[in-house]
């Protein structure tokens, strides 16, 4: 009996204990996922904001902040509201690497999104742990291939095609539309470069000339002595610039300066070739602007008639007061968009598990701007996958080049190019995702 | 006469100082602990300008090139050679000491400002080329991995912790060593020198070996320095090391006071602080993009101002001055 009472007691002691215990480890962990409270999401971004990097890229925070503001207003996403903290990092590794383990453990955010450049996020990853904290790094801005290894950047989504997509579908153009004239390259001597110059040969580009340059180091004299030799190239050769937009700045002003700029056929790569920053930010004259040749996976952000990008300016008028709108603002948006639908699709029991999750099984259905399709799968970490080739005209308007919306996919190996039949999701009503 | 602690009190104060981090590392937060990794690194810095412009005076505006001569150096000892972390430490102090060796007997006969030239042009020039070769890495660079903490400290033994661990012992170590040196004969003789190169060389002081023997000193503190800075990134690339990284050493060193050693943390401190301060600053009175990315800048260059116009010597002195009244 008494051993029966004993036992009794035992079990009943046990099922408290137990029952506890699966409360408590329950509970805890709902209430324990860093930056998610009932009515707050909170998110970082470790970004340039200053310096030639932050000219060029700078207002992708803002443009974020204000599609999350947008949202914010319009009930949040689950009932809670998206606070987004920016850090400059000045496209500096060391200071990317601080600002990013800030955003991590000390303001203590949920999610990294739109972090931007490659040899500093690659730094800033493993320096802030993200890997060992499951952090989900989302929606990065950079097109470098290796952000795609899952076994070293396991939470991380890229959101532009790769620099190696982006030169074989220009090996493509280029050997199409300008036939035996001589082809010249300027690209950035880091992963972003090479992964173009690897691009580049996997289309099968004969490439005259061909200059890699380390990151900040093209200066206005480098560049006029640079192009004084490839003047020397006959007719009128293609001069393919494969860096940010600043450097594309300082070689535009370069050709100006030595009256260079009817030498050539320019060909801005997707990262250096907005109009507005090069015009406003850089003041390249809207006349050597006129007629250059630029890859891109958004529809142009002058034209109002696209759904995405009306809608988008609406919001920019709003919520961004006195930033003009342009393709960086454009790029921003569409990153906020995604990661509201990510977030969306994660459900309401918000974990950093379900949010990478949700995008491996869901992100390739997200609505987006871009004119290619979206590549998230549980095999595939980048974003588009295609471009378009355009015209840029002195008002700064990128017009499909002769005058047909041409599009092409491909893989950042040695797949084939292939013109593109995908259909974009039409803009979700009033720019709020409402999908699950 | 100036006034020095004996090297026995100045052990039991490093050692007393190297408990209070101790002590202090288990208290606050990671995030604290990697901040706190920063102040000891740049520190270090600091500590090797002080030696070079402070002790022996002459200016050099190419530290951060010095940074990044040990930080490859380390990065490819523990990267490609395989060797454990602490001989990729003593690596970036060794290869850096003999580059700054070799570059000190290059540039013994300059000084002033075109000593400071000759360092400033190696600043802007020697990260970048790093992209020549390509065991270098390239812009992408090389990983710097000092690897997990030892399994024995724990399992909450954070991967900050660790850096502080290390950052804090290897500063304490040779901040100790340089702070032993200036104290010694050789301190006499480097503040000789500074003083007056022509009386020192009369008082039968070899001016020139001793030039060359503080650039190299300076530079090995300066690689280890840059070794440290690339652990805390995991990795080592040029674009670690860009100029304003020397103007900021440069500008802790003046704030610490360049003829002292004994605010060097101070020196860090501030560097690691300014941006903080700012940060809150900003949040608290509000502002636009363009003020809080100018507003570290502008805080630093005010201090500066104010270390020079009120504290020339470093608060230290202040404090001193202040005790004879």
């Amino acid at each position: 009996m008494i051993r029966n009472k004993s036992m009794k007691r035992a079990s009943l002691t046990s099922a408290v204990i137990a029952a506890g215990a699966m409360v408590l480890t329950t509970l805890p962990a709902q209430a324990a996922t860093p930056g998610v409270t009932a009515n707050e999401i909170k998110l970082g971004i470790s970004s340039p904001t200053s310096g030639s990097a932050g000219t060029a890229y700078g207002k992708i925070p803002g443009a974020m902040k204000a599609y999350f503001s947008y949202i914010n207003a319009n009930g949040g996403v689950n009932g809670r509201k998206i606070t987004l903290i920016s850090r400059d990092d000045r496209y500096f590794p060391v200071l990317a690497a601080t600002q990013t383990t800030k955003l991590v453990l000390d303001d203590g955010v949920f999610a990294l999104v739109g972090a931007l450049g490659t040899a500093t996020h690659t730094k800033a990853y493993k320096a802030a742990a993200l890997a060992q904290e499951n952090v989900p790094d989302l929606f990065v801005n950079t097109g470098f291939s290796g952000f795609g290894d899952t076994t070293k950047y396991p939470t991380t989504f890229t959101v532009l095609p790769s620099y190696a997509m982006e030169a074989k579908i220009m090996s493509k153009f280029i050997k199409e539309n300008f036939a035996g004239q001589a082809v010249a390259l300027i690209a950035q001597d880091d992963e972003f470069g090479i992964d173009g110059v690897n691009g580049f040969k996997a289309g099968a580009l004969t490439i005259a000339s061909t200059t890699l340059y380390p990151q900040s180091t093209l200066t206005d004299a480098r560049a006029k002595n640079l192009l004084t030799g490839l003047g020397a190239l006959p007719g009128k050769p293609v001069l393919v610039m494969m860096g940010t937009t600043d450097v594309t700045a300082t070689i535009l002003k370069a050709a100006e300066s030595l009256d260079l700029v009817s030498k050539f056929t320019w060909i801005a790569g997707s990262v250096g070739g907005d109009a507005n920053t090069l015009v406003g930010g850089f003041k390249v004259k809207a006349s050597t602007i006129n007629g250059m040749l630029a890859a891109s996976f958004f529809p142009d952000a002058k034209d109002k008639k696209d759904e995405y990008v009306s809608q988008f300016m609406k919001i920019n008028a709003k919520y961004n007061k006195g930033v003009s709108f342009d393709n960086v603002v454009l790029q921003g948006m569409n990153s906020a968009m995604l990661t509201v639908q990510a977030l969306r699709a994660a459900g309401k029991n918000l974990t950093r598990e379900g949010l990478i999750s949700a995008i491996e099984a869901k992100g390739s259905k997200f609505a987006g701007a871009g004119l290619v399709p979206l590549n998230y799968s549980t095999s595939s970490r980048v974003g588009y996958n295609g471009y378009w080739f355009g015209q840029l005209n002195a008002a700064g308007e990128l017009k499909p080049f002769g005058g047909k919306l041409s599009i092409f996919t491909t893989d950042s190996g040695s797949g084939a190019i292939q013109p593109s039949e995908f259909k974009r999701p039409t803009m979700p009503k009033n720019g709020i995702p409402t999908n699950s | 006469m100036i006034k020095t602690t004996s090297p026995k009190t100045r052990f039991t104060l490093f050692v007393v100082f190297g408990w209070i981090l101790l002590i202090l590392g288990d208290r606050v937060g990671d995030f604290k602990l990697y901040q706190g990794s920063f102040v000891a690194t740049y520190a270090l810095a600091i500590t090797s300008i002080i030696l070079l412009t402070g002790y022996s005076g002459q200016l050099s505006l190419g530290q951060s090139a010095l940074m990044a001569v040990g930080a490859y150096a380390g990065a490819l000892t523990i990267f490609n050679a395989g060797l454990h972390p602490i001989i990729g430490l003593f690596m970036a102090t060794l290869v850096a000491g003999i580059f700054g060796l070799i570059l000190g007997l290059i540039v013994a006969r300059l000084s002033g400002p075109y000593l400071a030239g000759t360092t400033l042009a190696l600043a802007i020039s020697l990260p970048t080329l790093a992209n020549q070769f390509p065991i270098l890495g390239a812009e992408e660079g090389i990983v710097f991995d000092v690897g997990l903490p030892p399994a024995r400290f724990g399992e909450d033994f954070s991967q900050y912790k660790w850096f502080f661990w290390i950052s804090c012992l290897a500063t304490l170590i040779m901040v100790w060593f340089v702070a032993n040196l200036v104290s010694s004969k050789y301190g006499r003789t480097f503040r000789a020198m500074r003083d007056n190169p022509v009386a020192a060389q009369l008082s039968g002081i070899n001016v020139g070996r001793l030039k060359v023997m503080a650039f190299a000193i300076s530079s090995g503190v300066a690689g280890l320095s840059g070794g440290l800075l690339v652990m805390l990134i995991s990795g080592v690339s040029p674009s670690a090391f860009p100029l304003s990284l020397s103007f900021s050493i440069l500008t802790g060193a003046v704030i610490t006071g360049l003829y002292s050693l004994n605010g060097v943390i101070l020196g860090g401190l501030v560097l690691v602080a300014i941006p903080e301060i700012a940060d809150s600053l900003v949040s608290r009175i509000g502002g636009s993009e363009g003020f809080i990315t100018t507003l570290p800048g502008f805080l630093v260059s005010a201090l500066l101002i104010l270390a020079v116009v009120f504290t020339p010597n470093g608060p230290g002195h202040l404090i001193k001055r202040h005790h004879k009244k």
